[in-house]
């Protein structure tokens, strides 16, 4: 059930009475911005750190250590054209609290903490804990080199976005930027922030409603206005494939593919889509598995995946750099045969019922609940019924599956080059 | 069958050691859409020197031959395991480590018929040479995507200073030289003899009815054939301080330094099960008192610039060994170790040891465990892992509950000794 606190502040509430826990999450959201997402993305390490009342982390932990352990944190993601900026919270019910208090309500004023007492001084942040997440934040940015998959993945998307500066920078923003920021216009975003982005607060678990409701009614935020950006970003199709070969000092090498796609959440033609990406790459039992892996052992990974928000199907494959032209090939081979429809009954089948166990294994997960609970809010097509999802999934046809793969054209291919040659 | 009741977090466990030896373990999670079962063996990749069933002799195979028959069991003559769960929808996966290999499977229905294919895929070996070899271009992929993971090559940097004799210093994988060797026969040797139902076990949980579900592995069972049980005897390299490696470091494609810390247990740990759980526990609230983010030395670390939230560390217990590690990426990892070391060193007068802070540290896991119970796959993992003979996970609330200041302090003294100490880091290439 959903109780507006504001204009544009949502409380969405989740009874259940299946898990021990119960989550909650505040999200804040804005459009998308390559500064912005830098300055979400700072803020977000320092109000994880501390805040006015609780000035250093351990302050902060033994308040979460006093709520019988909970689970907190910052995070910054984005959806299309919108960015986020989300606090989680993560408690135990309070029937297993051995002397009755209530870890639920002292966890509302926990965030009410966090969110409305950051550790501002003065107009800026105090000045210790801002140069020291700085320089953390701009570390870590640096250390996801570290990660090659991750780092073939973000170079991918760079070539990819090439013509969108928001989109091509990572939710968690650019060392340029974000090296830019100061204590004190880090607070002036903060107060922006708070007084402008929608926000949605998502409780689920073994609660009442109304308990709920009389724990987050006065909150603090004000009334805000609506933003208007369309929440899917549609790339333009580029006649040129963009190509980027990089060698590094690694042992395997990495050939990482992005296809335009026009397809969006919870359009037509969106199931059809999530059955051929199980087809394509999803799933072991899709082409790209069984072709690139299992025929011809040349991966030990060879998958694809959708960015349904953003128009955007990509292939990532672990290989030795010798095959990168036979692996390539086949890749390309693959999408043909869907092209072609060349799908067997049994695999259609199984794609489909494979795709059923996800989704209903996503109805156990809290943390999933939550975020479908969002999106139905957001994009309302979006709110169907159990039956009505399962039957969407079975009325996909072959010719579907080729209508799909016909839109799914190759624009980006990143190759990571390794030592190994 | 055996039914308990546990009522304090209202769970109910169904046991039962059939004829063969085969210990199953069931708990209903009625709410759940999910059922999730495990398949364990009390193998893993440590166990490479064993007197093979019907044997008299020990004998030596290829490192990387447990995660490699796991890979292998999962073809079979006419059909690869992994399409039939998927046309049963159900997914499938299977994992090895140190000491365990467990083959899963989580489904959303044909819920006895998936269990059936589990049971039956692992007790029905398929090898040929032909399919062995065909694995290790794959395998090798995997071997080679790890070789540039920098935090798994931290983590092995520290295991093989710290056991450099013991294979739990080799990759769990292997090498590609070493599966290069592994043949079919190899793996018949190893299945043969670790893949006796007397040293397995299966833990399902979710979505069931118990009294059928037990029923139907009763007689899954009932139509097999298998030789009388062996106790399996298993042979570890002897090893003692003098040969741990007291610092080493590699060079690989990263853009910070990272740098470990590991413990060496040379205390023996208790043998009965529920004082080596209450053993771990204490450790582990231990570690937490003196490191944990709610200490001063994390915040002192933390602040100078020393570690930030890559900053972890985690105390090991398993199957002839015990370790406790803490890494970070810093720019300092020289002087990070040795902050960390003189931490360790000193740990018995710390003033963190207090009343307070452990009672604190106490709920902080109790609470962490509660919430753990809301996890089909942590507690399947945890009850198959099997570490504590009649101890389980959910005996874990009494113990925390337990655990005195007087515990942590014994604990110490214990745990705790000067040449047990190594460090380990990786610079930028």
């Amino acid at each position: 059930m959903t109780f507006e606190l504001n204009k544009q502040v949502n409380l969405h509430v989740i009874p259940t009475e299946k898990y021990k826990t119960v989550r909650v999450l505040v999200r804040f959201a804005t459009p998308l911005n390559k500064v912005t997402s830098s300055q979400r993305s700072l803020l977000a390490s320092l109000m994880e750190t501390n805040s006015l009342n609780y000035p250093d982390q351990v302050a902060l932990s033994k308040k979460l250590s006093d709520l019988y352990g909970a689970g907190f944190g910052i995070g910054v993601s984005r959806s299309g054209n919108e960015h986020y900026f989300t606090i989680s919270l993560n408690i135990i019910n309070d029937d297993l609290v051995p002397n009755g208090t209530s870890v639920l309500e002292s966890s509302v004023a926990f965030l009410k903490e966090i969110i409305f007492s950051p550790n501002i001084k003065d107009g800026s942040f105090e000045q210790d804990t801002f140069n020291r997440e700085q320089a953390n934040l701009i570390e870590y940015i640096n250390s996801i080199f570290d990660d090659k998959q991750t780092y073939a993945a973000l170079s991918l998307q760079n070539l990819f976005f090439s013509q969108s500066s928001s989109q091509r920078t990572p939710s968690f923003g650019d060392v340029e930027t974000i090296e830019k920021e100061t204590a004190a216009s880090l607070a002036d975003y903060y107060k922006e922030m708070i007084a402008n982005d929608r926000v949605d607060i998502l409780v689920i678990g073994n609660v009442a409603e109304g308990y709920v409701e009389r724990c987050f009614k006065d909150f603090g935020f004000s009334d805000r206005e609506a933003f208007s950006v369309p929440l899917f970003y549609q790339p333009p199709f580029q006649n040129v494939i963009q190509q980027k070969t990089e060698s590094l000092p690694v042992v395997q090498s990495k050939l990482n593919l992005a296809y335009h796609c026009d397809i969006f959440y919870y359009d037509d033609l969106y199931f059809a889509l999530m059955v051929f990406n199980g087809l394509f790459g999803g799933f072991p039992h899709s082409k790209l598995f069984l072709n690139v892996r299992e025929k011809h052992s040349l991966a030990y990974y060879a998958s694809s995946a959708l960015e349904p928000f953003r128009g955007l199907v990509t292939v990532q494959t672990g290989i030795d750099g010798n095959n990168r032209e036979k692996v390539l090939r086949l890749i390309n081979e693959q999408l043909k045969e869907l092209v072609k429809g060349k799908v067997s009954e049994e695999d259609l089948h199984q794609t489909k019922v494979m795709l059923k166990n996800q989704y209903l294994l996503g109805l156990d997960n809290q943390r999933a609940l939550l975020e479908q609970a969002y999106l139905k809010v957001k994009v309302p097509v979006a709110d169907i019924s159990q039956e009505e999802w399962l039957g969407r999934i079975d009325a996909v046809t072959i010719a579907d599956i080729q209508e799909v793969a016909k839109s799914v054209r190759l624009q980006a291919v990143y190759f990571m080059e390794g030592e190994r040659n | 069958m055996k039914k308990i009741f546990y009522p304090s977090i209202n769970e109910t466990l169904y046991t039962g050691i059939l004829d063969n030896g085969l210990e199953v373990t069931l708990l209903p999670k009625p709410d759940f859409h999910k059922t999730y079962g495990l398949f364990t063996t009390n193998y893993g990749s440590i166990d490479n020197e064993f007197i093979p069933l019907g044997h008299d002799s020990f004998t030596k195979v290829p490192d990387g031959i447990a995660h490699f028959l796991e890979h292998k069991l999962f073809e079979k003559e006419d059909e690869d395991v992994f399409q039939k769960f998927g046309r049963q929808g159900a997914s499938s996966n299977a994992f090895t480590s140190f000491t365990r290999t467990s083959y899963l499977f989580s489904s959303t229905d044909n819920m006895l018929e998936n269990i059936q294919t589990l049971i039956d895929f692992v007790q029905d070996p398929y090898f040929t040479e032909e399919s062995v070899n065909k694995e290790k271009g794959i395998i090798g992929q995997e071997i080679q995507m790890y070789q540039d993971d920098p935090n798994w090559r931290l983590y092995f940097g520290i295991l093989n200073n710290l056991y450099p004799k013991h294979p739990l210093h080799i990759d769990i994988a292997g090498t590609e030289e070493s599966i290069s060797h592994i043949t079919a026969e190899d793996l018949y040797l190893c299945y043969n003899t670790f893949y006796h139902p007397s040293n397995m076990n299966i833990f399902i949980v979710g979505k069931m009815d118990p009294e059928q579900l037990m029923q139907f592995i009763i007689d899954n069972q009932k139509q097999k054939e298998f030789v009388k049980a062996q106790p399996i005897e298993r042979r570890f390299p002897v090893e003692n301080a003098k040969d741990i490696i007291k610092e080493d470091q590699i060079n690989l494609s990263v853009s910070r330094p990272k740098a470990i810390v590991g413990l060496k247990g040379l205390d023996d740990v208790p043998e009965d099960g529920f004082e080596r759980l209450k053993y771990q526990t204490t450790l582990q609230l231990l570690l937490q008192l003196l490191f944990g983010d709610t200490s001063e030395s994390y915040l002192s670390m933390y602040n100078e610039g020393l570690i930030d939230d890559s900053f972890s560390f985690e105390f090991t217990l398993d199957r002839s060994f015990h370790f406790a590690d803490f890494s970070t990426d810093t720019n300092e990892p020289e002087r990070f170790a040795n902050q960390m070391i003189n931490l360790i060193l000193k740990s018995k007068d710390s003033p963190e040891l207090t009343e307070r802070n452990l009672n604190l540290a106490k709920r902080k896991m109790m609470g962490k465990h509660l919430k753990s119970l809301d996890s089909l796959e942590y507690i399947a993992n945890q009850f198959s892992g099997a570490k504590f003979g009649d101890t389980t996970l959910f005996d874990l609330a009494e113990i925390i509950d337990s655990i005195e200041l007087d515990d942590l302090l014994a604990a110490q003294e214990a745990f705790v000794r000067p040449e047990g100490l190594s460090r380990f880091f990786i610079y930028p290439k």
